[in-house]
Parts: structure tokens; sequence; C-alpha cells
């Protein structure tokens, strides 16, 4: 009887609530400071610590890991158990554990993550931490930290920096009779000149690519150089139809107009065997792009013949420069071993770290007959004592290769941490990926992105002020 | 000549007789004389025939392709992964051997075969229950409360994933292997709907006539729905097989201890490994991608023989 | 089936009792085979959907408390031009995808159904795509539709058509989406395939008997008879198509590794997991959520309405 159906319904319906009740997380609560932040007393190099260390987000792979895991986990001491939650930090799983009230001790985020993080009170700030575990800042990349610098405060320990170096087929080159000066972004017009000189082919019958400017990745890049940033240095203002901004992004879209769109050169890139031994180098099937410089080492191992050249991408002024981006350690609110996190992540960021790391890796690469290329840190003064580590392999392309990469990472920029990273980064993407499509100009494209982006940006400061 | 009235209902009334095995039998393929058990006759070769095996063939290939160059991909090394050749130009071995010797794979298999025997057993049986109770009862809420469970289906799981999880949180089961398959000890709407439509298609004729034999409702359905819908009941055991072995969201939420990880939640902590700054180690990800799908197929291939009775039905009394 | 012929008041009124009787009974007895599901909806579902229905009410980032806004989010939606767009690619893939689907499975299964013995062999074929993980199908969505030297530029390139570039195509990527949404007809297949098992082999003798050629015989008792499965492939489906995430998002929003994407390829669920899990709006994404499955459910109440003529269910018949 429908009766008997509804009563079942019924009190269960109050089971199930009950149920619910319990199960409600501690959801993090911003306004209980839990003492992680406040406490100066936990982060003592000398102390004696104990306890677990759960680690988000980070995977020890190779001897550059591996190497630091262990004089960390010296640091740490017999006392503290380090579990590696291995993978890259899926935000899922962090937010499910933060929700439930148990966080991990310590993440592992990409730089561009901590200014969302830091915003919503998911992590703490580390001026304590860096007090007391005596971590040295100075020795940081200034990009880097500003990075993860939010509201004045330090949010994360930088580790790492990815850089963009220009890439060309010197044989390309010289029978175009160019250079890679030409190449290198110095001179808008230069390069675009090059572009069409080193091209074969259009549209569909497009055979080899001139110049690449990689949209949309690359942007913040050539708005850099052409001398603006796509958001204002304090983090609150998008930039992002600035005059020069609009420009830079005319002329990389112009780039794949000459050559007949970018549906053309995106799907002829795209056939290419990216790493393998038929890349686009050694066919001779593209004269140059900007690219991460761990591209380098890739091309070492599969092409190791191919007739390249390198130098670092310079702005409209001629000096090199380049768009860095990273990782860094953050410690979540309300874990309970804030103390052996903090120790973590000045043990495994600190110079006699890397350097032993890189230490490991020269010997490891000497005995597969390879030369050791370097590591950038994201710390200025391990970069410089890495780099003593580096030698000549004698083979000059690629000792060039390193020195472009090395210049690069001496003039980085970064764009400051801000509360709405993702959507910010969403609405610009959005808005090169229009005009790629064809969709829209790029000036009416960045002004819708500019509105979208502003009110993300207004409404994430405005929560960020309330909360504080 | 008239045009032959096809008398559904006639039709039906006429006793069925169990059928096993073999070929339906072609239509218009002048079968001699109707299909009996063990009659194996020799087939014939018509055109019809041939253009359905051809056909079959081809949409063979279709479907197969990109298994094979996932296969051929997987051996081949980093270089020659996307040169688009199906016979790999440098055989090589060492993508397995890496996967293997850089990963607990036996610990890995064998969390991830407990959790998905457990996950495809559970649903089956409770999923049969509750879609028995839908298929062969009448009472007053039924279509109401059929329609609540094909309801659950409707809302996107991004949005109860964290609300689940905090009730697994609850139960202090967060880092063990529980929340990965004890949710299927209640059924699941698929399957209950799936397992309702097959056991709807029974004869209600076959149950009266166990009632008067002095069956109850339970002897009913283990004894008569159950062997009826076995086809059925391998199939969500095969889905559901699929499913929790491949799943990644859970383990990825609910584990922390590496050693409780299963397949795919190991793999993506081998591969994030090697991704940093983009770099991506192709051959390891298509290498894991085959070496995750081989037991499946396997399993499969097996299973399909239990697919193969036609109908049991209600000839033969049981 | 025995007639009531004959009878007087008391015989009536003694059998109207006997019915209730029986009906308390059965609605007893089929609560009790539904249980486990109603134990496990109400833990496990009603819980987490009453809750993500409070928090679409709400401003939530899962890492603070929630904070209630009342109806802003709907508010929201209807300004958000980027839900009209993603309903839009939605309902287009739905609307094509799904007929599309049913109709390459129901022939793929019918193909099947013919090949007899070897039909193991083909059936664990059209099945391997679904085994392989999506991961790998999205990858291999990009290389084989590519529009320089993809296979199917290719192939199309051998009967002098010049293919189109489906993966940067605003009007060719949706079609490279459906495509690629047929590989894993294996399922539906598989499920069709043993509802055609299930008709008894003498309804064809007694039609081929009647007279009837291959085209009255599929559409006179083939289909009907497997009209329930036929009616579950396709509301499952139709479920699944308002929800299509897994694949476009590999391809076109992936996991990191890729900043190009495509409007074209924005689908309400890709913007629902983004306004989730990256924008950390869950309370937002919760309303995006309950539009959805508003609108699924009125979408499969219609096609119950209409399915209700046309779906032939041997035990429902009185």
């Amino acid at each position: 009887m429908r009766r008997s159906v509804a009563r079942v319904v019924v009190s269960a319906s109050a089971v199930a609530l009950v149920l619910g009740a319990c199960a409600q997380g501690t959801g993090g609560g911003s306004d209980d400071g839990t003492g992680a932040g406040e406490d100066a007393g936990e982060f003592d190099p000398e102390a004696e610590l104990s306890g677990t260390l759960d680690v988000m987000g980070f995977g020890a792979g190779d001897e550059i890991a591996t190497t630091r895991v262990e004089r960390a986990e010296e640091a740490l001491g017999e006392g503290v158990e380090v579990q590696l939650i291995e993978g890259d930090l899926d935000i899922q799983q962090f937010l499910s554990a933060v929700a439930s009230g148990e966080p991990p001790e310590l993440i592992y985020a990409n730089r561009d993550q901590i200014g969302t993080f830091a915003s919503r009170g998911a992590i703490i700030p580390l001026t304590q931490c860096i007090a007391g575990e005596g971590i040295v800042t100075e020795d940081f990349r200034e990009p880097a930290l500003n990075q993860v610098t939010f509201d004045g405060e330090i949010y994360g320990i930088p580790e790492f920096n990815a850089v963009q170096v220009t890439m060309a087929n010197s044989e390309l080159l010289d029978a175009a009779g160019l250079s890679v000066e030409d190449v290198n972004g110095s001179d808008w017009e230069a390069v675009s000149a090059a572009n069409e000189a080193l091209k074969k082919g259009d549209g569909n019958s497009l055979s080899v690519i001139g110049y690449d400017s990689k949209l949309p990745e690359f942007l913040p890049l050539w708005a850099h150089a052409n001398g603006t940033d796509l958001i204002s240095e304090d983090g609150r203002t998008a930039q992002l139809n600035d005059p020069k901004v609009v420009e830079a992004l005319e002329w990389a879209l112009s780039i794949y107009d000459d050559q007949g769109g970018f549906a053309a050169v995106k799907a002829f890139r795209d056939s290419a065997d990216f790493f393998g031994a038929g890349n686009q180098f050694a066919t001779n099937t593209l004269g140059a792009m900007p690219m991460e410089q761990w591209y380098i080492n890739v091309l070492n191992d599969v092409s190791p013949d191919a007739p390249l050249a390198f130098d670092a991408v310079h702005d409209k002024n001629g000096d090199p420069v380049a768009y860095a981006s990273g990782s860094a350690w953050a410690i979540p609110k309300g874990t309970e071993n804030p103390g052996a996190a903090c120790r973590w992540a000045r043990v495994m960021t600190e110079v006699d770290s890397w350097v032993a790391a890189a230490e490991e890796r020269k010997r490891i690469r000497a005995e597969e007959g390879k030369p050791f290329t370097g590591v950038l840190t994201g710390n200025e003064a391990a970069d410089e004592a890495v780099r003593e580590l580096v030698e000549p392999s004698g083979d000059e392309v690629w000792d060039a290769g390193v020195t472009a990469m090395y210049e690069a990472n001496d003039n980085t920029f970064s764009l400051p941490a801000n509360p709405a990273d993702s959507e910010f980064k969403t609405a610009w993407q959005d808005a090169v990926n229009s005009v790629l499509n064809g969709q829209a100009e790029p000036q009416e494209a960045l002004d819708a992105a500019q509105e979208t982006a502003q009110a993300a940006l207004d409404d994430a400061w405005q929560k960020w002020e309330q909360e504080s | 000549m008239s045009t032959p009235s096809l008398d559904l209902d006639r039709v039906r009334d006429t006793p069925v007789v169990p059928v096993t095995g073999g070929p339906v039998g072609t239509p218009g393929a002048g079968s001699p004389g109707p299909a009996r058990n063990g009659d194996r006759r020799p087939t014939r070769w018509t055109a019809g025939r041939i253009a359905i095996v051809a056909a079959l063939v081809a949409l063979t290939v279709v479907f197969v392709y990109p298994f094979i160059w996932l296969v051929s991909a997987s051996f081949k090394p980093r270089g020659e992964v996307f040169d688009n050749k199906l016979i790999p130009e440098t055989f090589t071995f060492q993508n397995y051997l890496d996967v293997w010797a850089d990963a607990p794979m036996l610990l890995w298999l064998g969390n991830t075969l407990l959790v998905t025997v457990l996950a495809a057993v559970s649903v089956t049986l409770s999923s049969a229950l509750v879609a028995w109770g839908f298929a062969y009862f009448r009472f007053k809420g039924r279509d109401a409360l059929f329609g609540l469970v094909l309801a659950t289906m409707m809302l996107p799981g991004a949005v109860t994933m964290v609300p689940v999880f905090l009730i697994w949180n609850s139960l202090g089961m967060v880092n063990t292997l529980t929340p990965l398959w004890a949710g299927n000890l209640f059924g699941s709407a698929f399957y209950i709907f799936l397992l309702r439509q097959f056991f709807m298609g029974l004869p209600r004729e076959t149950f009266e006539a166990a009632k008067i034999d002095g069956a109850n409702n339970w002897t009913m359905f283990t004894r008569i729905a159950l062997p009826l819908t076995k086809p059925a009941m391998i199939v969500t055991l095969i889905f559901e097989f699929q499913a929790a072995w491949t799943d990644l969201m859970r383990p990825l939420i609910y584990l922390r201890d590496s050693d409780k990880f299963t397949i795919p939640r190991g793999l993506k902590a081998l591969l994030d490994q090697f991704g940093f700054g983009g770099e991506w180690h192709w051959e390891i990800v298509i290498t894991a991608s085959v070496i995750t799908t081989i037991p499946m197929i396997v399993l499969f291939f097996l299973g399909q023989r239990h697919f193969v009775q036609g109908i049991a039905t209600t000839g033969a009394k049981g | 089936m025995a007639t009531v012929v004959d009878s007087t008041g008391s015989e009536e009124r003694a059998r109207a009792v006997a019915r209730r009787r029986r009906g308390r009974r059965d609605t007893r007895a089929a609560l009790l085979f539904i249980s486990p599901w109603i134990v496990g909806f109400l833990v496990f579902t009603a819980w987490p959907v009453l809750n993500s229905a409070y928090l679409s009410l709400t401003d939530y980032d899962v890492i603070n408390d929630p904070n209630f806004v009342g109806l802003d989010n709907y508010r929201r939606l209807f300004e958000d031009e980027k839900i009209a767009l993603a309903l839009g690619n939605t309902f287009f893939y739905a609307a094509i995808q799904v007929p599309l689907y049913i109709v390459v499975s129901l022939g793929l299964a019918m193909l099947l159904n013919q090949a007899g013995r070897a039909a193991g062999f083909f059936r664990t074929a059209f099945y391997l795509p679904n085994m392989t993980p999506p991961v790998a199908v999205g990858v291999l969505l990009l290389l084989v539709f590519n529009g320089q030297n993809g296979l199917i530029n290719e192939v199309l390139g051998f009967f002098g058509i010049d293919g189109p570039n489906w993966t940067t195509d605003q009007s060719w990527i949706k079609p490279a989406i459906i495509l690629t949404s047929l590989w894993s007809v294996g399922s539906s297949v598989i499920i069709l395939l043993a509802a055609l098992r299930n008709v008894p082999q003498e309804l064809y003798d007694a039609a081929r008997v009647d007279g009837a050629n291959g085209w009255q015989r599929t559409v006179r008792i083939t289909i009907p008879m497997i009209s329930g499965a036929l009616f579950f492939v396709f509301i499952v489906n139709s479920i699944a198509a308002f929800q299509t995430f897994t694949e476009a998002y590999t391809a076109f929003f992936g996991s990191g590794n890729t900043t190009y994407s495509n409007d074209a390829a924005l689908f309400y669920v890709i913007y629902l997991f983004q306004q989730a899990f990256e924008f950390l709006n869950m309370g937002y994404a919760s309303a995006m959520a309950w539009v959805l499955f508003v609108i699924i459910l009125i979408i499969t109440l219609i096609q119950l309405k209409v399915s209700k003529r046309f779906v032939y269910l041997e035990g429902e018949q009185r």
C-alpha cells in the first residue's frame, strides 16, 4: 500500500538526516585560528620533531628528488613518519581531505595555484615558519617569490623554475640568410620577416612552419616583451585589454595568419613526432619557436645531430626575458605538524640539498656518457652553486643551449599571486582561443576577457578583505 | 495471395521450447527444419552470409584499431611512439620492464582484484534483488519509487563526491579499501534498471505455475528468475568489473597509503613522476594502459561462454 | 487463462478481500527485496543529494563553511553566457549522438546475432574500446582526427574527399567527438545481443510459416520482443549523453598538458567541473547540477510517456 511505502521512506529519511549531520566535516573554518601559524616556538631547526608528515602532490621519481628527500628525512629525525602521497596534486583529492578536517601536513602545488589557496585560507602564511626555521628567502629568485606572496605574506617555498628559450633550426636559418638574433624576439618585424622567409607552403599545404609564436600559452611572455603585464603588480587589476597586450596578441596572431591560419599550423604541428627522432627540428619542418627548457634535453636524447641554434627569448628592448613557472611547498591550515612540514620545505629547497642532488645527477649522467646540463632550482644561490658543476660538453650547439637556458633563468618574470588564479587564466586563455578559432577579433576578445577577469578578481579580493 | 496476418497474440500462445546455442537462423536462408538441441547444421555460405561476415570483419578492424595502435606503441621506444607505424620499427620490451620495475605492480594488482571482485559480485547480487522487487511485484507507489531509482542517475557525480567522502569519513573508513566497493552492496541504478528489464521479460505463467507448485517468493527468485536471466547477470558482472578495475577517482580521494593503491591509482603516481614541466613519458602511459586492459580482455573472453546460452525458458521446468 | 464466469455478491467480496491481502503481502515482499537499495539510497544518495541542493543556495568553496546566498546562484545561471553555450553544445550532442548510437548498436547486435559461434570473437572486438582507458581514447581522438595526417582524413583522401580540420574547426569538433563516442557501442551491443538471443526461435518459425518476410519479422517480432532492452539502452544513453565528460575533457581541456581549448567542446558537465574544482565555486556548480537534473528528468519523463506505447514486456501482460 502507498501508506507503508510512505512510512518506510519517512522514517528512514530521519535516519539519513541524522547520519548526514554526523558526516558534516569541520570544513576548515576560516575564523578559527588553529594555532598553526601563531606559535613561533614550533619552528626551530634544533627542535626534536615527531608525529607524521603526509606530503601530498610530490613523487620522488628521479635522483634530483630522492637525494633531497633523503636529506630532508634525515633532518626530520627518526621521530617523524614521512608518507609521500605520490602523484600530482589533484584538487578533488586535496579538497576532500580539507573538507574532512584532515588535510595533509604539506602540499606540493604549482606556484600559480598558491594565490587561490591562500586567499581562501586553505594554506597558512609562512612568516613564522621562515623566521623560526631560518629559511633564507633572499636566496630565492624574486619572480618566484612574487608568485607565492599574497597580500604581503609568503605562502609557499618555491622549488624549480621552468623558462623559455628560443630554439631554431640553424640549417634553415642559414639557407634564408638569417641568424638566431632574427628570431629571438628582440625585433618583432624581423621575426615576421623571418617567418615569411622560413615558411614553405600555406594553409593546408604548409610543409615548413616558419615561426611558431606558441599561442595561447605564451601570451604573458609576448605581453611582457611588449612592455606590460596581464595583471597589475599588486594582483588586483587585470590589464588584459591594455593596448600593448592587444598589440602583442595581434602580432603573435599575425605570425599564424601569415602561414594560413592557426588551424593549419596547429594541425601540422600536432602531426609532428614531438618526442621522437622525427621531431620538427630533425625533419627540418620548423624554423624557430620559443619553448620550455626541458625540451633541450629531449632533443639531445632523440636527435643529437639535429641542426639547432639556441638563444634566450628577448624583449623589444633586446634584453633576455622568460616567463617563469614552477612548484612550491605550502602548509595547509589545520594540520598538526607544521613544524615538520616547515623543516621539510627548508631542507628540500636549501642550497646544500640542491648541490647534493646536482652532484648525484652529474655522476649518473657521466656513467651514461651524457653531459650534465644543470638544474633550474628557483633558488638563485643554489642556481649559481649548481652552475659551477656544469662543464662544457665540447659540443657548441648544446653548450649554447645550456647558456641560453641560464641566461633566461637570470631574467625571469612572473605574474603575481592573485585570489582568482583559475578564473583569470581561463578568461585570457578563452580570449586567445576564440581569436585563434576565428570567432573574435583581438580587441573585442580581450575587452570581454578584461570584464570577466576583473569581475572575478574584484569578487575574490572583496571576499578576502571581508574575511581578514 | 492474401497478406499474411501476423497475429502476435496467437504466436505468443504457442508453447515455447528451449533453444540452446547455435545460429538463430538466417532469415531467408532456407534452413532445413526447425532448430533442435544438438542439431549442428553445416554453415551455408550464401551471399547473405558472406556479406554479413565481411561487414563484421570490416567493423572489427575499426573497433580493434585503437587497441592495436596502443599495443604496438607500447613496444616502441619513446622516440617512436607517435611515428604512425603499426609495426614498431624498434621493438622493445623496455617499457614493460620499466613499469614493473618502478612499481609494486603485484601488490597493486592484488588490491585491484580484491576490490573489483567484491564490487562486481556485490552489485550483481544486490541489484538483482532490488530489480526483482520492482519487476515481479505490484504495489502502489512502485512506479514512483522506480522513478526515484532512475533519478539517481541524473545528478552529476561531481557535486555529490565531497558529501559522500564525508560520510565514509564519519564511518572511519577513509584510507581503507572499503569505500571503493562497499557502495555496491546497495545496488546501483544502472544495473537495477537493466536487470528489471530482463526480469520483466520473463513470462508470468512460469511463476504462476511455480506458485501452484508451492514456491515462495524467495524460491521463485533464486530458482527460477535468476537462472533464467543468467546472461544479464553475467553482463552486469563484467560491466561492473570493468568499471571498478579502471576507477581512478575513488582511490584518489580515499587512499593515502601507497601499499593500498589500486592499479589506476598506482599508475597515476608513476606517471606523474615523469611529468615535470609538461614532459610526458607517453610510452609509459601507453604501456600502463595496455597492462590495465589485458586482464579485462581475458576475463571478458572467458565470460563470454555464458552469454551463448540463448534462452532456457519455461519448457524445461526446474 | 481462466475466466471468471458467474459470481454472487459474497464471492466477489471475498475475492476483493483476498486481493487486498495479496496486495499488502506483495508490498511487504517487494519492499523486502528492495530494502538494500533503500538503505543505500538513504545513506549514500539522499543525504548527498539533499546536501547538494542546500549547497546550491550557498557560496561554498569546500575549504570554508558554506555561506547562504539564497537564489543568487540560480540568478547567475541565467546571466552566464557560458551556461547557454554549454547547454547548447550538450543538447546538440545528445540530439545527434543518442539516435545514432542506438541505430549503430542495434545494427551491430543484429549482425552479431547472425554470426553464430563466431559471435564471441566479434563481441570481444566490439567491446574492446570500452575496455580501453579513457585517457588513451582522448589521446587517440586527437591523433586519428588530426587535420593533416590523421587516419580519418587519410581514408577520406583515398576517396578524394578533403577532410576538414576535425580538432580545430568549430563545426567539426562535435562530430569528431560524436564519432569517437560510437567506438563505445560495445556495451549496448552486448545488452541488445543478449535480448536478441532471448527471442524464442519459435516466434520466427511460426512467422515464417505464416509467410512473413525478413523485414516484417524484424519489425513485428524482433523489435517488440527486445523493446525492453531497447528502452533501457535509449534511456540510459540519453542520460549519459547529457552528462558527457571524459573523452572531451581529456582531449580538449586536458589534465594540464594543453592550453588550447575550444568552445565547441565545452559540454555542460565540463563547465560544471571547472566551476566546482578549478574556480572553487562548489555552490554554483551544485546549482548547475540541479538545473541539469531537472532537464534530464523532464526529458526522461517525455521518453517514458512516449515509450509506453511501444515497449512490450512479456512479464507485464496480465
